[in-house]
């Protein structure tokens, strides 16, 4: 096993695990904070398995999520603001 | 693997476990806020930096650098949101 597949395996126990739990568990502000934790996760998850399959077209999956995890966590949060107001 | 990227790799690995086990560990959700912090501003550029050590420049370094570039930019724009809806929900 190669230092970066060790890495993304710690990341997804270790670092994913939790985030799993806190977004299933609480109100939905508390929810919401376990994704965004999961989601910065995932991203550094997803750059160590590029870099360990030694595919540099691979990088594209991480850049793809960053965007897709921000607009998709503001999304969430201007719908708990409304419900807020 | 390069040992310079090794240490990166290993140094930004633990601060991202460490800001989990954190938030995890946090009962109050404004501390458990910044726990999110040093995931994105902090293990995502020493991650990026050991890509960038350990491919050498090529598209995948730059690349690397990008997602890092934007996730620490769009991590605390997220976490300013999270923390009004705290506001919003405690003036409620």
């Amino acid at each position: 096993m190669t230092g970066w597949l060790f890495a993304a395996l710690t990341l997804m126990v270790v670092g994913l695990g939790p985030a799993l739990w806190l977004g299933a568990r609480g109100d939905a502000i508390a929810r919401l904070v376990g994704l965004e934790l999961g989601g910065a996760t995932t991203v550094l998850v997803l750059l160590a398995l590029s870099q360990a399959a030694g595919q540099a077209q691979l990088m594209i999956v991480p850049l793809v999520l960053v965007v897709l995890s921000f607009a998709g966590t503001l999304v969430f949060t201007r719908l708990l603001a409304a419900r807020h107001r | 693997m390069n040992p310079v990227a090794a240490t990166l790799l290993a140094v930004g690995v633990a601060v991202a476990v460490g800001s989990a086990v954190g938030a995890l560990v946090a009962r109050d959700l404004r501390v458990r806020l910044h726990f999110l912090t040093p995931v994105t501003s902090l293990a995502g550029p020493l991650v990026g930096a050991a890509v960038v050590v350990d491919a050498g420049l090529g598209s995948a370094a730059v690349q690397a650098v990008l997602v890092v570039v934007l996730l620490a930019v769009t991590g605390p724009v997220l976490t300013v949101a999270t923390g009004r809806l705290l506001v919003a929900q405690d003036r409620r």
